[in-house]
């Protein structure tokens, strides 16, 4: 197992009697990509806003890359970078000046081919106002590189974006991955948090419901896998349950049942084709996703 | 020290590309000093005399107090300010490229309005440049104090205009450069005397046109000076303040 490279351990932090963060727990390895996943008000921007020192905390203890980030913020802003959900720059500094900025108070030089990277070499001499709103996201993104940090803090990266520049932005934390960069990435959608993270937790009234791979998380929830079979000569009768499977619903000539065990359920109807020299016409599987088992723990919370 | 000498040139150089700000700094004041030149000097000649000192006066406090705290609330309204800190950019160094780009401008508007009076209005050249230039200085440090302090102690930009335009109005009307003092009752005398536009007029008028003043020459700069300190002082007490309490 990797190095632990940010740790929380019961973070409470309070905005005058409403509490944000009530006990929070949180290990990240190096060079993982973490979703911190929650509805609104959970209290993911504040959990990421009092690691990144911008917020001091009530009680609890935090560390990242080896800093207290309130005590020692100036060394923690050479090894964090950070892109806030709702930040902005000044409407007529231009790309260029951006980063040029940016390198200059991070002591530092911009890594190679960053601008190149993110396709920010026609946007050089463009105000930032000018910009749309995907290419705001990259400069952001690429603001937050130019000093070689350890962690990455996406709060929200891709909100609002279209397809294309969401699958754009995926591709970059992807490539951030790769050169070992860990990234804690806030999210309220469930399709990124399972296509880019390599663990999650779910924040729930400022609490850290639960922790794990979306595989894991989604594996512990209530949700049932969903089959749905269409036999060559539709010999299997609707209504009738299999082992372990609960027959749900037949509708455009597919037969629908909800199982716990796949294998299970999979082996019996083959079976019971056999038996009545039937054959699968189509067969489809759909297994519970994170988004399920999300509502689930909401619902539950 | 380079990185702040890199954010103030692009500091600069974005105030130029901005033109609420040119109006405010730049077109407001010499379309004002065009005005008051060719109209008002010839009602009031004792105006023409000290015209440059008059009219860098209005500049300042056009610049610095109307011009200037809008920019700084605004920072902060739309996340620049945090944008800035978590990129490293210590929110210190944002109050002083701000105050030492809006100064700039200041002297250089100056410049140009100490440079066309006698041009174009025939109006006196001051006794000691040195010491014009002095003031000068002074004055415009003590308006960008206030314009940060506007800035940096307002909630929201309607805030910040409704007290620059408290702090505006009564610098102009009421500290002898668009009335002569004794023209103004004694209660409005006594309300210029709040705002440091009335002792660098003082401060002009005896230091470098050796005219005769109410107030001395060199304590009315000692005042200007001491108002600029204090502003500053109390601004960036403001803006630390600011950063500590999590209200950017």
């Amino acid at each position: 197992m990797s190095e632990s490279i940010v740790s929380i351990q019961n973070l409470v932090k309070r905005y005058s009697a409403f509490t944000a963060v009530n006990g929070a727990d949180l290990e990240v390895r190096r060079g993982e990509v973490f979703g911190l996943l929650g509805p609104n008000g959970a209290g993911k921007t504040t959990t990421l806003e009092c690691l990144e020192g911008m917020r001091r905390a009530d009680a609890g203890h935090i560390r990242i890359a080896g800093c207290d980030p309130f005590r020692e913020a100036s060394v923690l802003r050479k090894k964090l970078g950070v892109q806030l959900q709702s930040s902005s720059l000044p409407e007529y500094i231009l790309v260029g000046e951006a980063l040029e900025l940016t390198e200059a108070w991070s002591s530092g030089s911009a890594p190679e081919g960053l601008i190149e990277e993110f396709g920010l070499q026609d946007l050089m001499k463009k105000q930032y106002r000018q910009l749309s709103t995907g290419q705001k996201r990259r400069l952001n993104l690429a603001l937050a590189l130019v000093k070689n940090p350890e962690v990455v803090v996406l709060d929200e990266p891709t909100a609002g974006l279209d397809v294309q520049s969401r699958a754009l932005l995926h591709d970059k934390i992807r490539k951030i991955r790769a050169q070992g960069v860990t990234v804690l990435l806030a999210t309220h959608d469930m399709a990124e948090a399972e296509d880019l993270c390599d663990r999650i937790a779910i924040l729930l009234n400022g609490k850290i419901a639960v922790c794990g791979t979306p595989e894991e998380v989604t594996a512990a929830g209530n949700q049932e896998t969903r089959i749905r079979l269409r036999t060559a000569r539709g010999s299997l009768l609707p209504g009738s349950d299999l082992s372990g499977a609960a027959f749900v619903r037949e509708k455009d000539g597919y037969l629908e049942w909800k199982c716990r065990d796949l294998v299970l359920t999979i082996t019996e109807l083959f079976r019971q084709i056999s038996d009545r020299e039937d054959s699968v016409d189509d067969l489809r599987v759909e297994r519970p996703s994170l988004e399920e088992r999300f509502l689930e723990l909401v619902k539950g919370a | 020290m380079n990185a702040f000498f890199r954010y103030l040139m692009i500091q600069f150089k974005m105030d130029l590309r901005d033109r609420g700000f040119l109006l405010s700094f730049y077109m407001m004041p010499l379309i004002f000093f065009a005005v008051m030149g060719a109209v008002f000097s010839s009602i009031n000649p004792q105006m023409k005399t000290t015209l440059a000192a008059t009219m860098t006066i209005f500049a300042a406090t056009m610049g610095a107090v109307m011009g200037s705290p809008t920019p700084l609330v605004h920072l902060r309204e739309s996340g620049t300010l945090r944008a800035f800190r978590v990129n490293g950019i210590p929110t210190s160094a944002v109050l002083s490229v701000h105050s030492v780009s809006t100064f700039l401008h200041l002297f250089l508007v100056s410049c140009v309005i100490y440079v066309l009076s006698p041009v174009l209005f025939h109006s006196q050249v001051p006794q000691s440049p040195p010491l014009y230039f002095a003031a000068a200085a002074v004055f415009l440090a003590a308006s960008v104090g206030a314009g940060m302090l506007i800035g940096s102690c307002s909630r929201g930009q309607s805030q910040a205009t409704v007290i620059s335009m408290l702090v505006f109005m009564p610098s102009i009307l009421f500290s002898g450069i668009m009335f002569p003092s004794s023209m103004l009752p004694e209660p409005f005398l006594w309300l210029g005397r709040i705002f440091p536009a009335t002792y660098a007029l003082q401060s002009f008028y005896g230091l470098a046109y050796r005219m005769q003043t109410d107030l001395d020459g060199l304590l009315s700069l000692a005042a200007v000076l001491g108002f600029g300190i204090l502003t500053f002082l109390l601004a960036a007490w403001r803006f630390r303040q600011i950063g500590e309490t999590e209200q950017i």
